[in-house]
């Protein structure tokens, strides 16, 4: 009886008990929702918008990509780097620093994270439409990284291959789980999916949302996907996909309207009056009208880029502004070189971003110029061209060269057929115009990486010659010309590794 | 009769409830009863009967009084004859002198009324008496009398005296920790006197265990803890309670690796535990988790930054006011802290007020550091170091022009300045022409300098520290009450500190069933210490920066005793640092950091006995601790000067203070400080707070099954702020007006850092859990316990957030036996085992995905933009990192003078996080996931023994050892070499947790004295690159922390003397020696006496392994390459951590009672202790350098030698 009536009032006082704590257990899920520290929430399209800040990649191409063209030979008594001696001999680099394939891999997939974790927090909001500037620029952000990976990392596109050739992951998708596994699919499927994005995202853009009501709006604006930089994207996307009407629409959206000249730079007029460090600053700012897009990238090639022993040098330089210069006459570049033959354009400056106020040590950045209006002048001269409109194309590498030699003449410095033939020996006239476009790209753009694009695209072979003689060649088909696959995304991501 | 039984039953329990409300309302009335009752007694009667029978005496009682009495009328003693006188006594005593050869007594009630009854049949004898110490003689308070089978009892008072009012017949029962418990019989004499046997078994441990939820019966206990009571490790001079553990605890590891005021030791309990989280055991005060006002990794408190003077949990508490500290160190002992307790947890007891007249207590100690000598240090005089400097000129390495350009620079530098600019057109003079006659005349005075740097920065200072404690107490409420007072006026030039603290405890006794306590107590610190900046490491050339270090041990170590202080005439003597000019005493008068600190806690604690087996407990604490740091630099500090240094071309272009101002990229850097100086502050905050519910169930079935089931739930809420502001141009010559440079502030921003700041960390936990304790006849124990934790730290994710833990262990009273009885030569003997899960929170915290804001680090002002980034991708897998320990202890005593506790323990740490390289693709290439496993085992033994107790002489000694091995089994970690070869080591799979890996040392170039090394790629040669991955070519050379440490203390007490002797040791560790090589050394720099063996001519490779002062030519062919940074990595140094120290030495006197009887102290001793006096035993390659210090300069000083006189009074 004793025994009965205590195990009764224990029942109660059990029960009790129990309400008690499932009132603190579910209490205890809303205490312990506190965040723990002053992170971030995405609450406003402000923020959405600063997440998109870091939607382009903070890592640089152009140090492996100029090293394995043909714009670099081997100046003995140079700053010897593996991120610049193993692009030069075609290597699968161990890297994984700044400068390195790995890192530039790694950057771009920190860029399209930033940009779907964006999208994700767009479409769950409640009115999606509220941030659709956002939206395009996440879209031709995660378009233009996806982009520039597809064709470092597996096959240049074509039509005949690409349906099979195997691509890289086009990730749309936050990663939610610690390790995971990713599938490379084909180039195509990539193309479709950075054109799906593009023409999705194009129309979106609202050059207006960047900065807004600040007095340095045009100024930040340069760091993001504005329609122009946009239609320049397109127009290099489309000149990849050889879909040559887009790319003349796409260029003339950038350059209609403008007067082209006033909108390159002015290599015949103020930056001749540069000192280099003038120079190096005016080169990749925001003030510079050429500049459609500009990037900071954690990157040493703000220093490197003159002093690199696998670099521009003497013999190159010969090749590219003497043996090859469609202009006929001297470029109005001003070049110099260093006592160990380095021949450089001072574009680049090293902003070094110290770990402490004074510290000795820190992190070199590297502001890259991603998209110019030379660059979409050139590609729409291109476009003509393939499409065999070759005065409008002629006309384009004239106004081009107007603006690149000194004292322009047109009578002496204008490109003709009959120039173009003596000089590249070609009877056909669609390839001697390319040719001299892409002249004129490698000499634009030197220092920039491009030319190795239009080394892939155009299948052009690469000659690299050592300091005590030993030369090797890069053939059209060589499996080295595609980036190997970082080991970790092999053995971790799942990912085929290419060919070797 | 069922029903009826039923219905009393439940009658009966309601008035049960209403006899304990009225015991609740009783006590509240109990001030106004007391009133009532005093007023009534205090009638007094006057009154002469003379053989009167009682009754009539009551009559004539009621008549003068106007009590009315009651009585049964048939009492046959109200017939005795009696005679009785009073005059003017009162009423009360009248009555009980009328009845006291009677068998009645009798009682007031309310309304004047008195009732006589009988009295009880069994006599009541009251007794009193008083207990001393079997082996002191000294009177002991505090001792626990009980009637046994009874809860009856009372505690000895101040002077060791009770009173106590029982029956015949019963056994009282006299307990005491520490002695053996007594029991004696009370029969007819009512003074009964004890002396109380220490007992052997307890003689280091006490035989109840803390473990800050429940209060264990030893005997009960199935974990592995040790007790230690305050009054054994108390050190005297010794502040900082944890650096008390050390030695003491076997499984407790305690490195002083900075002795600065408020800088915590590393503390390890059974060793690391995680590979990133901080490793750092939970102090836990008055049964509440302390929470540490930042959090600093044990790898951080050896950085020297200002932060780690405010890491240490308990340099607030006062060391008198501590009772006892408990460690709990494997999984069943900390069970209860489930989440928690990974890294053990150790558990304090503050003192409570006494029962007894009010008893005070004074303790003052004075001490002395001693300064520390050039004769522990190998440094090269200053004539030996003058001819360094004439072989280093004759190579061209402090030559006219150069020397002129550089930033730093003593005497040749000086000298040529001297010659450059000292041409007097009047005179048409030089000062100092430059002829080598004159230049050697000039350089004479400073090579017989010999300046003893560490006398002029070190004093023998005076510390001395009062604490006053009062401690009073009644059966229902006791009071504790403290205040201490601590000042020391600095071993340096540069620091001094001092503190109060305050303390005040009380606990009551509302009734039989409910008590309630409250604590206050709160500490105030004042500190100065050297002005330092944050340390940073400088990964490409391999060494730590640290920009106007002044740590005056550090200057003291590294600065050539060529230089003077002071010149010829007596005024300080300046030399060049940073451009700027330099002389230390002034420097540490115009730059320092003065730190407050203020810290304030408050607990209440209530608890109610439901039933006689169920019993409820509440905690509830807040704490609030506010600390400032305020970094000042003066206008006319080197510090300041450095950013106004732009004579000439060369200075500017080389000045890193100067600004290079990109707007206007042709010219050259400009000054942004043109006035003032600085004054940075830093604000660290915390408020936490502290709850918890428990009930206790406590039952006995068949006196054989005890049952003991406790029950709880907590919640914990940290909230940490953390501010920062630094003020630009503040002149303190000008009353503080501030004169700030926009130009500073633009070129703050435009590298990207912010000149003020603030962040917050917010910690939630909240836990529930159950423990069940099941033992039979007391012989075999099991223990159970659960719990479940949920926390914040973890991110957002719901399902991340809790995580169960789990325990089960046993132990075995092998003594109660009955195979057992017999031997006689055991005192106890327990087997223990016990295995289970605990855990800990990391250090990553995105379950969900974590975004951070920034800015981005573009050059130009204009172009800056906010951005958020993403530090961390969602991670659904992340959880808590966990360990699964097996503990096997056994703990016996013999012969009554040994006893021995062993325990092994295995551990099995899963689940840690640690760095792992991704694909990337997700976008984050380098993600910190649970995926790293590590084991370790490990072996605590203490042994205490009475070695000698004979005519007065008695000495007892303590052995503690401790071993703890710990391998790394998977870690993907992609280490570089820095990251291993760094005084701190580093972690890679196959080797502990911290393993020490040097640059292999492959001798010196025949040619050159260059070192040279097997470099990153396998090759011989001198150009090792410190960032590379490829480690595989480093040779390990041990682990940083010590497999073995422990101590052994010796006490050794003749009559009222007592010298204990006390030495720590540690073993199996390796030391990075300091760095002391450059490959360009400046007349600055003091050198070690290697130098004196360095290599100077070829040949010398064949017996020299010290490098030599490369001159001009080798110096130039060395380019970006840093084989000296490497040498200073290389296994040629490296020294083994193996030492022995002598600790403390104290030799103590206490005044014997017929000394003190004619005055008001009850006790008084009076103690000399020297502390930390030498090392026993060393490695002779450290060459002076602390086997447990890190000089990384900053404000970390070493543990001083330090000589203490200690006064004790008892009032």
């Amino acid at each position: 009886m004793h025994l009965l009536f205590k195990y009764k009032t224990m029942t109660k006082k059990i029960h009790t008990l129990l309400f008690l704590s499932m009132i603190t257990i579910s209490g205890c899920n809303e205490f312990l929702s506190e965040t723990p520290d002053n992170r971030a929430k995405l609450d406003s399209k402000e923020k959405i918008a600063e997440l998109l800040v870091s939607a382009y990649p903070e890592a640089n191409y152009i140090p492996f990509c100029e090293a394995m063209s043909d714009n670099v030979e081997d100046n003995f008594g140079g700053t010897q780097d593996v991120t610049n001696a193993d692009p030069y001999f075609w290597r699968d680099g161990a890297a994984t620093w700044q400068d390195s394939p790995e890192f530039y891999w790694n950057g771009c997939y920190t860029a399209i994270a930033a940009a779907n974790h964006a999208l994700r927090a767009i479409e769950q909001s409640e009115d999606p439409a509220f941030f659709n500037a956002q939206k395009g620029e996440a879209l031709l952000a995660r378009a233009y990284t996806h982009f520039m990976l597809v064709n470092l990392f597996a096959h240049t596109y074509n039509t005949q291959t690409s349906d099979t050739d195997p691509g890289i992951p086009y990730v749309t998708d936050p990663e939610t789980v610690s390790l995971k596994t990713y599938e490379r699919k084909t180039v195509q499927y990539v193309y479709e999916m950075i054109e799906k994005d593009l023409t999705e995202g194009l129309p979106l853009i609202n050059d207006q949302e960047y900065g807004g009501d600040g007095n340095n709006a045009s100024n930040i604006a340069r760091f993001h996907f504005t329609r122009a930089a946009a239609h320049a994207f397109a127009s290099r996307f489309y000149l990849f996909k050889r879909d040559y009407d887009k790319v003349i629409e796409h260029a003339n959206w950038v350059l209609n309207g403008n007067d082209i000249s006033s909108a390159m730079r002015p290599w015949t007029s103020t930056y001749r009056t540069y000192t280099t460090n003038e120079l190096s600053i005016a080169y990749t700012r925001s003030t510079e009208k050429a500049n459609l897009l500009l990037c900071e990238t954690q990157s040493d090639w703000g220093s490197t880029f003159r002093s690199f022993r696998y670099s521009t040098g003497a013999g190159r330089i010969d090749e590219i502004t003497i043996q090859n210069n469609p202009a006929a006459d001297h470029y109005a570049y001003s070049s110099y070189y260093t006592n160990t033959g380095i021949y450089f354009i001072y574009k680049f400056r090293q902003h070094f971003v110290r770990i402490g106020t004074n510290s000795t040590t820190g992190y070199p950045y590297t502001i890259l110029p991603l998209f110019t209006v030379e660059e979409v002048l050139l590609n729409r001269a291109e476009a003509y061209a393939m499409q065999t409109q070759f005065h409008e194309a002629l006309d384009e590498i004239n106004v081009f060269i107007s603006n690149r030699v000194l004292n322009y003449n047109p009578e002496i410095h204008d490109v003709t057929f009959n120039r173009l033939y003596n000089l590249y020996q070609e009877n056909d006239n669609k390839k001697a115009i390319v040719r001299a476009i892409l002249e004129l790209r490698r000499i634009e753009f030197l220092h920039e990486g491009l030319r190795w694009f239009d080394i892939l695209r155009h299948r052009i072979p690469v000659t690299h010659t050592t300091h005590d003689g030993q030369v090797m060649e890069l053939r059209p088909d060589d499996p080295r010309r595609i980036l190997q696959i970082p080991a970790e995304a092999i053995s971790v991501g799942g990912l085929e590794p290419n060919p070797r | 009769m069922k029903k009826t039984g039923y219905g009393q039953l439940k009658v009966w329990s309601v008035l049960n409830k209403i006899i304990l409300v009225m015991k609740i309302w009783l006590f509240l009335m109990i001030p106004l009863g007391v009133a009532m009752a005093g007023t009534a007694h205090s009638q007094n009667v006057t009154i002469a009967l003379k053989d009167v029978t009682v009754r009539q005496a009551l009559h004539a009682l009621e008549r003068e009084s106007g009590y009315s009495f009651f009585y049964n009328d048939s009492f046959e003693d109200l017939n005795k004859n009696v005679s009785i006188t009073a005059q003017n006594e009162p009423l009360g005593t009248v009555i009980g002198r009328l009845l006291d050869r009677t068998a009645l007594t009798h009682k007031f009630l309310e309304g004047k009324l008195i009732v006589i009854v009988l009295r009880d049949v069994e006599e009541k004898v009251k007794v009193k008496g008083q207990v001393i110490a079997g082996d002191t003689k000294e009177t002991l308070p505090g001792v626990n009398v009980t009637v046994k089978g009874t809860t009856r009892g009372t505690i000895t008072n101040a002077n060791g005296e009770y009173t106590l009012e029982v029956d015949q017949g019963v056994t009282l029962v006299f307990s005491f920790v520490g002695y053996l418990t007594t029991e004696v019989i009370v029969s007819s004499e009512t003074v009964i006197n004890i002396a109380l046997q220490v007992d052997a078994k307890t003689l280091n441990e006490v035989t109840v265990v803390s473990t800050g939820y429940q209060e264990m019966d030893k005997r009960l206990f199935t974990g592995s803890a040790v007790t230690l009571a305050a009054k054994d490790i108390k050190t005297e001079g010794t502040v900082d309670l944890s650096r008390m553990l050390q030695g003491r605890a076997a499984g407790v590891s305690v490195q002083n690796v900075s002795g600065t005021f408020g800088a915590a030791p590393k503390i390890r309990v059974r060793g690391a535990t995680s590979i990133t989280g901080d490793n750092k055991p939970l102090w836990v005060i008055d049964n509440v988790v302390l929470e540490d006002v930042v959090n600093i990794s044990a790898e951080q408190l050896t950085t020297g930054d200002p932060n780690t003077l405010i890491g240490s949990s308990v340099a607030g508490l006062n060391a008198d006011d501590i009772e006892s500290i408990t460690v709990l160190k494997d999984a069943s002992a900390t069970a209860l802290y489930g989440a928690r307790a990974k890294d053990g947890v150790i558990v304090i007891k503050t003192k409570k007020g006494r029962v007894g007249k009010p008893q005070i207590t004074y303790t003052g100690n004075f001490s002395t550091y001693l300064k520390p000598s050039y004769d522990n240090f190998n440094i090269l005089n200053s004539v030996d170091q003058m001819s360094v400097y004439s072989e280093m000129e004759r190579k061209g390495l402090l030559n006219h022009s150069d020397m002129s350009m550089l930033p730093n620079g003593g005497v040749y530098k000086k000298m040529y300045d001297i010659i450059n600019d000292s041409f007097n057109e009047e005179t048409d003079e030089y000062e100092l022409l430059n002829t080598p006659e004159e230049r050697r005349a000039y350089l004479r005075r400073y090579a017989l300098a010999n300046t003893d740097w560490f006398d002029l920065l070190f004093k023998n200072s005076f510390v001395q520290e009062h604490s006053l404690g009062l401690s009073s107490g009644t059966e229902a409420s006791q009071l504790y009450f403290s205040a201490s007072y601590y000042n020391d006026n600095g071993w340096t030039i540069a620091d001094n500190v001092d503190r109060y603290t305050l303390n005040a405890r009380g606990t009551f006794k509302l009734s039989d069933k409910v008590s309630f306590g409250l604590t206050a107590n709160g500490s105030s610190r004042v500190q100065r210490v050297p002005g330092t900046i944050a340390r940073e490491v400088n990964v490409v050339e391999g060494m730590y920066n640290r920009d106007f270090d002044i740590n005056p041990f550090s200057y003291a170590l590294n600065t050539s005793r060529v230089l003077t202080a002071y010149d010829e005439t007596g005024n300080l003597e300046y030399f060049t640092r940073n451009y700027a000019p330099f002389n230390i005493m002034h420097e540490v008068n115009s730059n320092y950091i003065d730190l407050n600190l203020l810290d304030l806690r408050l607990q209440g604690d209530f608890s109610y006995q439901v039933t006689r087996d169920l019993k409820y407990e509440f905690v509830g604490a807040v704490r609030d601790v506010r600390t400032t740091t305020e970094h000042k630099v003066e206008e006319a500090s080197n510090m300041a000067e450095a950013y106004r240094a732009d004579d000439t071309q060369v200075i500017r272009q080389g000045n890193k203070f100067l600004y290079y101002n990109p707007d206007f990229p042709n010219l050259d850097p400009v000054v942004v400080l043109p006035e003032g100086g600085f004054y940075n502050r830093s604000d660290d905050q915390m408020r936490s707070y502290y709850l918890k519910n428990q009930l206790n169930w406590d039952h006995k079935f068949n006196s054989r099954h005890n049952l003991t089931v406790v029950a709880g739930q907590e919640i914990r809420l940290v909230n940490r702020q953390n501010s920062y502001s630094n003020g630009y141009g503040y002149q303190f010559n000008k009353g503080g007006l501030a004169f700030t440079d926009y130009l500073i502030i633009k070129q703050l921003l435009e590298g990207n850092f912010q000149y003020f700041g603030m962040g917050y960390t917010r910690e939630r936990y909240a836990s529930f859990y159950a423990g069940a304790n099941y033992s039979w006849n007391d012989k075999y124990v099991f223990n159970t316990t659960v719990r479940m934790d949920g926390s914040n730290r973890l991110g957002e994710s719901r399902t991340a957030r809790w995580l169960p833990t789990w325990n089960v262990s046993a132990a075995w009273n092998l003594d109660t036996e009955a195979f057992m009885k017999d031997i006689r030569a055991i005192d106890f003997f327990t087997l223990k085992a016990g295995y289970g899960l605990t855990a800990n929170v990391g250090n990553a915290t995105n379950s969900s995905v974590v975004y951070r804001s920034g800015t981005t680090p573009r050059p130009h002002f204009e172009e800056t933009e906010s951005q958020i980034i993403i530090e961390g991708l969602e991670n659904q897998d992340l959880t808590w990192e966990k360990q699964y320990e097996t503990n096997i202890g056994l703990s016996a005593g013999f012969l009554n003078k040994i006893t021995l506790t062993l325990d092994y323990y295995r551990r099995n740490h899963f689940d840690l996080i640690s760095v792992i390289k991704t694909s990337g693709i997700g976008g984050e290439p380098y993600k910190a996931i649970n995926y790293a496993d590590m084991k370790s085992r490990g072996v605590d033994l203490s042994v205490g023994t009475t070695v000698l107790d004979h005519r007065g002489l008695n000495w007892t000694s303590n052995f503690v050892f401790s071993f703890n091995k710990s391998r790394i089994t998977n870690l993907k970690n992609l280490p570089r070499i820095y990251n291993l070869v760094f005084q701190d080591g580093g972690a890679q799979q196959g080797y502990p947790v911290r393993g020490l890996f040097s640059i292999d040392f492959q001798g010196l170039d025949p040619e050159t004295g260059i070192p040279n090394f097997i470099d990153h790629n396998g090759n011989v040669g001198t150009d090792v690159y410190l960032q590379s991955l490829n480690t595989q070519y480093l040779k390990y050379e041990g682990p940083v922390d010590p497999t073995v440490t422990g101590g052994f203390s010796n006490t050794f007490r003749y009559k009222d003397f007592s010298l204990n002797v006390f030495l720590t040791y540690q073993a199996g560790n390796k030391i990075r020696l300091n760095p002391a090589f450059k490959s360009a050394y400046s007349d600055l720099d003091a050198m070690p006496r290697e130098f004196l063996d360095r290599w100077i001519l070829p040949g010398d490779e064949q017996y020299s392994n010290v490098p030599a002062i490369p001159d001009l030519a080798n110096l130039a062919a060395l380019g970006a390459t840093y084989p000296y940074n490497a040498y200073n990595y290389s296994s040629e140094r490296v020294a083994d951590g193996s030492f022995i120290r002598m600790r403390t030495i104290a030799l103590t006197y206490d005044f014997p009672a017929r000394l003190l009887s004619g005055t008001t102290f009850s006790n008084a001793s009076i103690s000399l202790t020297g502390t930390n006096l030498w090392l026993l035993y060393a490695d002779k390659r450290l060459y002076g350098q602390d086997p447990e210090f890190f000089t990384s300069g900053g404000v970390a000083l070493p543990v001083a030698r330090q000589v203490t006189l200690s006064v004790k009074l008892t009032l």
